[in-house]
């Protein structure tokens, strides 16, 4: 290019300098077009998937490709399918605030899709791209759960989650997706991957400051770091840690179900070992307390009626599987209930098997809690947590009632202990762990939810140790009941999901 | 919500469908239009062209214009939603009258025989200077320009000024000052073109994104930014120079003296074309890389490093904005600017300029029509010669045009609370939010008899205090030209018809000259603002602001022209886009003698400097998500939701001395007033004994803490250097 301009006066006006150099040239053609594309030049071979590129050493933060991705899906203004964040590092003035941009990640093994109940979620054959469908989708909000980055937002309008599918409409017309198109700094592009070749090294490639570890699901976005990236940084959100949605319908769920099938088993036990007046009553009440909130499931889900469609994937999802456990159930309960009704022979076997059907039930019921993105639910002590819940309030469901109970209501006192037990050590584990997200659960729970969770604990011990010994199982049960559902309130509540690092200001409330 | 959706069975799929837009393809359904009108950004000097979706007479979208010269079809964040503004809920609609202090409805006629009347009253009982207009620079040109005859020749008030006194005044009269006129040399190819890129005090990540995208086509550039935040555009730098607030003189001076002592400046083109370099060169003696360092904190390598480096450019581009002119020597500090590539030759050169990066989307439109600080087309009030040719362009006699400017902004704030002014005239600025030391302006208020704020928006800060309201039509609503940064005049295209009885500042002008009985004598046969526009072309004609050669009809076609353009210019571009236009390339400047100055200026510390009282440096900026005040930004929800909210940084080493933790409520005080609740960021951003905030938020106003310090030259406000000192709030107040 020339450096000067050869100029030229204008006649009629002195002071205009007309240049005499052509008009400039298309950028391609000054050669201003070295760099790697933005869009893929050539087809996708088997194999291979399509992918962002995100260069964090370009990104000023200028979130354009968050509102470009806004008015590309048309989404309210608290839905961002792309999300721009923060982490800042260094010491005045070595200071480097840097910038996250980030869709989906179209992971490799995509945790929202083996999640989903329904089946709503596809790794498009083609192009890789983890393509969700909202015809399908029944808005339990699983998947938002499950995705490490929080990527999957819930659309309350709707009544059924919504995520970025790469534009796919727009590359397979051969333009680039919104946020690409927008972004000023060109930090954004599409780019092929080989898969194979990507799962060995997507460690050094996919990984960056502000993101969660790529490992959970093989994120297939690749991060330029910039070359003087500081040793150590903090998200920008990083002080600012909120409790999360209580899943109101949630708590009551899970707890009913699991007094239920506790408080069946106690009765089945209970009469298998010399029988008492009044366990059909209990086994009945049970039941239908289990009936009732299984009946009530279905409200938790932004499309309630389209409820069924959850067990469509009992092969990789636990939620599908928690489903089909509860209302077997829920149906051998049934049956052996009619069969003490009607003193049909055969009814222990039958209650036997409803037990271990429920006990499985809540297995599963756990299961959907064990998940890499959500780090402080991910451990046994969530399973050790519902099972304790049924074995402490089961055998107090009989006694409230009125039946026989004598040893019974003593035993949930190791049970209460056990959970008490579970629950402290739960609280150390969390505050011990070096994950940012366990220690922020931590904080909340010896922060802002300190007097509830001593609150429930408290109510255990009372409830369901020291009530009972006095023989006051009744009451007893009832706050052995008000503690677990604080318990899991708190539950729900203090999590901290994994998520890419926000702003200062934001931090979008996951599900 | 109904019970389809409870159930699940609605999803709003037609709300979420997709389509194919003919124009720029997949997307949502919903913002697909009928048509799309192409215009130009509403917001910054950038001037991005951009199309606006239609559709059912509502817009629905917007997209950046690929074939525009600024943007190549990028826009920023806020241009993106743009169309949102439109539609806001706090639109103005109808004119309002403040009967016993509540507004109530009047009809247009009404409301402008009541401001006809009220001015003139004034003015026969105090005096043609008793009148005050404060405007903009977010109109259209040819709206400046029938406002600049309106308010000059049809009300002979000369006591009227703009808000781009708050902005670029630094700038105008460093320009002036050094080269002799006004009009910014450089264009944005040179972001390009340039091997050196020198940003001063501009955060362009933040604030012209765009010009980030500019830069970013650039593969051989060494970009240096000078700023004493870490800014986002301190982030990008190849060379980031954290230099103490307002050393910025000392720093350039010190550039200069490496310059001059290293050989490497250009004597020839100085002897040729500039005046004032023996002066310098003497002055420049004592501002040695030693004493610049302790000046500026800089390390002295670090100031050989970016002087070497300026001055062995190829191409060094210098740009700055409101980091310079937010200053009591803002206009100096641009003539040192000026200084640099003066010195080594290096201005209107491809690649080389110095370059104000302008702030409002039309602030260049005013300073070339609106008849503020000089007459239009930048003549002179007290040029002999440029009073005979506008007269006769006009055909009136010299002595009907004002014998010299009227107050500058600041001035008529002053003359308001000296009783001078007693009707004041507000167009599109919000001044109780942007104007500093905010309490002087509210008392110039309380002594005014009468106050018209003609807006976009109701209410604002400043509309509430009106006597009366006239709502006005906004971007996307009326047609017009805007000229950037660069000096290109882009086209404006009405895409809607505004809400309400709402019109365009244009008709509003017409309607009040009708009134005056002065229409056909100042806007002779215009019926539209294209009559306006083309009778500009010809009082622009012959200056260096030449718009002559640009018609409606060239600017549909190419989007965008830079001036000067006259007629042969546009036959040589033979319908063809025509070529990068940059001033003062041949050496011949726009002082009577043909040659540019050089100035020697001295560093001078700021005036408010921190004390035990006030240990902090305040200083303020924008966030990428705001536009000024924020009257249409808060009305995007998306903005809104990104950036709720102000907050202010300190560095924590501060925070830990004063005890505070992020995110706790602060309140920041100056000797002049305090900002409660402050949400408090720690960061290394910002250097141990600075803090910084935005302006954006009326309810937490960083004008109730800056100064009323002004540049004597410019008249422009130190918006920065305010001491302050910085309490949790709630806690007792400890002076």
């Amino acid at each position: 290019m020339a450096a000067t301009a050869v100029t030229t006066e204008s006649a009629a006006n002195p002071f205009v300098i007309l240049s005499a150099e052509p008009p400039p040239l298309p950028r391609a053609e000054r050669g201003l077009e070295s760099r790697s594309p933005l869009m893929p030049q050539i087809p996708l071979q088997d194999g291979e998937q399509y992918r962002f590129h995100f260069d964090m050493s370009k990104c000023v933060g200028c979130k354009c490709c968050e509102v470009a991705c806004s008015e590309q899906n048309n989404n309210p203004a608290e839905i961002s399918w792309r999300r721009v964040g923060e982490v800042e590092g260094g010491v005045f003035p070595f200071t480097q605030r840097l910038h996250l941009s980030m869709g989906c990640n179209h992971c490799v093994d995509p945790s929202c899709m083996s999640g989903c109940p329904t089946g709503a979620y596809a790794k498009d054959a083609k192009t890789g791209i983890v393509l969700h469908d909202a015809d399908i989708c029944i808005g339990c909000e699983y998947c938002i759960w499950n995705c490490p980055y929080s990527v999957p937002a819930f659309n309350a309008e709707r009544g059924v989650v919504g995520k970025c599918d790469m534009c796919h409409g727009r590359l397979t017309a051969g333009d680039s997706p919104a946020c690409v198109a927008a972004c000023p700094s060109e930090a954004l592009a599409i780019e092929i991957v080989d898969i194979a070749e990507w799962k060995s090294k997507y460690r050094d490639e996919a990984n960056a400051p502000g993101l969660p570890s790529a490992d959970d699901t093989i994120s297939t976005t690749r991060v330029t770091l910039p070359a003087d990236m500081p040793l150590h940084t903090e998200k920008a959100d990083y002080h600012r840690v909120k409790p999360e949605k209580p899943h109101y319908s949630l708590v009551a769920m899970t707890v009913l179900t699991q007094l239920s099938v506790g408080g069946f088993a106690a009765a089945w036990l209970l009469s298998l070992f010399g029988g008492a007046d009044g366990l059909g009553t209990a086994a009945l009440l049970s039941l239908a307390l289990g009936l009732a909130s299984f009946a009530a499931s279905p409200l938790h889900l932004g499309r309630p009626i389209y409820a069924l469609l959850a067990v469509r994937n009992v092969k990789t999802s636990w939620l599908s599987r928690e489903i089909l456990g509860l209302s077997s159930f829920g149906l051998a309960a049934s049956v052996y209930a009619a069969m003490l009704l009607w003193g049909a022979p055969g009814a222990p076997a039958v209650g036997g098997l409803a037990s271990l059907l429920g006990l499985f039930g809540l297995y599963a019921s756990a299961r959907i809690y064990l998940v890499p993105g959500r780090p402080a639910w991910n451990s046994r002590q969530t399973i050790a947590d519902f099972l304790l819940t049924a074995a402490t309030l089961g055998p107090l469901l009989p006694a409230a009632v009125g039946s026989e109970y004598g040893v019974l209501s003593q035993a949930a006192a190791p049970a209460a202990v056990a959970q008490i037990l579970n629950q402290l050590w739960r609280f150390l584990r969390l505050v011990r762990s070096e994950e940012y997200e366990k220690q922020a659960s931590a904080r909340l729970l010896s922060g802002e939810l300190a007097r509830l969770f001593l609150l429930r604990l408290g109510l255990l011990m009372l409830g369901a140790v020291a009530l009972p010994a006095m023989g006051l199982a009744a009451a007893g049960f009832v706050l052995t009941l008000a503690g677990a559902l604080i318990g899991r309130y708190l539950f729900f509540v203090s999590v901290v999901p994994k998520n890419m690092a926000m702003t200062f200001f934001e931090r979008r409330e996951a599900a | 919500m109904n019970v389809k959706r409870l159930l699940g069975l609605d999803t709003l799929k037609e709300k979420y469908a997709y389509g194919r837009d003919p124009r720029f393809g997949h997307t949502a359904a919903a913002k697909i239009p009928d048509r799309w009108v192409a215009t130009t950004c509403g917001y910054c000097s950038v001037g991005c062209g951009m199309h606006i979706g239609v559709r059912g007479g509502k817009a629905v979208a917007v997209r950046g214009n690929e074939e525009h010269p600024v943007n190549l079809g990028k826009l920023c964040p806020k241009g993106l939603a743009e169309h949102e503004v439109i539609a806001a809920g706090s639109r103005a609609k109808y004119p309002l009258l403040k009967k016993n202090g509540r507004f109530e409805r009047i009809g247009w006629d009404e409301a402008v025989r009541k401001a006809v009347d009220e001015f003139r009253r004034a003015q026969r009982r105090y005096g043609s200077r008793a009148l005050g207009v404060v405007s903009t620079g977010q109109l259209v040109t040819e709206e400046f320009y029938a406002l600049g005859k309106l308010v000059q020749l049809g009300f002979g008030a000369n006591n009227y000024d703009g808000n781009t006194t708050l902005c670029m005044a630094g700038a105008v009269s460093g320009y002036k000052r050094s080269f002799g006129s006004d009009g910014p040399p450089g264009a944005y190819d040179d972001f390009e073109e340039a091997d050196v890129v020198f940003l001063i005090g501009a955060n362009i990540a933040d604030n012209h994104p765009i010009l980030c995208y500019r830069l970013e086509q650039n593969r051989r550039k060494t970009v240096v930014v000078a700023d004493p935040r870490v800014s986002k555009t301190a982030r990008i730098a190849d060379i980031y120079l954290p230099l103490k607030p307002r050393s910025d003189i000392a720093l350039l001076n010190g550039i200069a003296h490496i310059l001059i002592r290293a050989g490497l400046i250009d004597r020839d083109y100085i002897d040729a074309h500039a005046t004032g370099f023996a002066q310098l060169r003497k002055h420049l003696e004592k501002y040695t890389p030693e004493r610049v360092a302790r000046v500026t904190g800089l390390g002295e390598e670090q100031i050989y490093r970016v002087a070497l480096l300026y001055g062995r450019a190829r191409a060094p581009f210098i740009a700055w904005t409101m980091g310079v002119n937010h200053s009591t020597q803002g206009t100096e500090t641009v003539n040192v600017i000026n200084n640099l590539a003066l010195l080594t030759g290096n201005v209107g050169k491809a690649g080389a300029s110095p370059f104000s990066i302008t702030g409002q989307c039309n602030a260049m439109g005013s300073r070339e029509t609106a008849f503020t600080a000089s007459m239009p087309g930048y003549r002179k009030f007290d040029d002999p010669g440029d009073r005979e040719e506008l007269a006769r362009l006009w055909n009136i006699s010299p002595d009907e045009l004002p014998a010299n400017r009227g107050h500058a902004y600041p001035d008529i704030v002053e003359a308001c609370i000296k009783g001078e002014i007693k009707a004041l005239w507000i167009i599109a600025t919000n001044p109780l939010v942007s104007f500093p030391n905010v309490e002087v302006l509210k008392q110039g208020f309380e002594n005014l008899d009468f106050l018209v704020v003609q807006d976009g928006f109701h209410p604002t800060p400043t509309t509430e205090q009106a006597d009366l309201v006239l709502p006005a039509a906004i971007w996307g609503e009326k047609e017009g030209s805007y000229t950037n940064s660069e000096r290109r005049v882009s086209k404006v295209g009405k895409a809607v018809e505004p809400p309400g009885e709402a019109k365009s500042d244009f008709d509003i002008f017409l309607d009040f000259a009708e009134n005056l009985g002065v229409k056909e004598k100042l806007y002779p046969g215009w019926s539209g603002p294209e009559d306006a526009f083309n009778e500009w072309r010809k009082v622009s004609a012959g200056r260096l602001c030449d718009y002559s050669g640009v018609s409606y009809e060239l600017l549909e076609k190419h989007y965008a022209v830079q001036w000067p353009f006259t007629p042969e210019q546009a036959r040589r571009a033979n319908g063809k886009r025509p070529p990068t236009s940059r001033l003062y390339a041949d050496g011949k400047f726009q002082t009577p003698d043909g040659k540019a100055k050089l100035f020697a200026v001295e560093w001078e510390p700021y005036p408010e400097q921190p004390s035990d009282a006030f240990p902090f440096v305040f200083n303020t900026g924008r966030t990428v998500e705001h536009w000024h005040t924020r009257t249409k930004t808060k009305e995007v929800k998306i903005l809104e939701r990104m950036s709720p909210s102000a907050w202010l940084e300190m560095n924590p080493r501060d925070a830990r001395r004063l005890g505070l933790k992020p995110h706790d409520r602060v309140t920041v005080i100056s000797p002049r007033g305090r900002v409660e609740n402050l949400e408090l960021r720690i960061t290394e951003i910002v250097a141990p004994g600075q803090v910084f905030m935005p302006f954006h938020y009326a309810e937490k106003n960083s004008n109730r803490l800056t100064q009323s310090a002004f540049d004597p030259i410019s008249r422009e406000p130190n918006y920065k250097q305010a001491a302050v000192r910085v309490e949790k709030s709630g806690a007792e107040s400890v002076a």
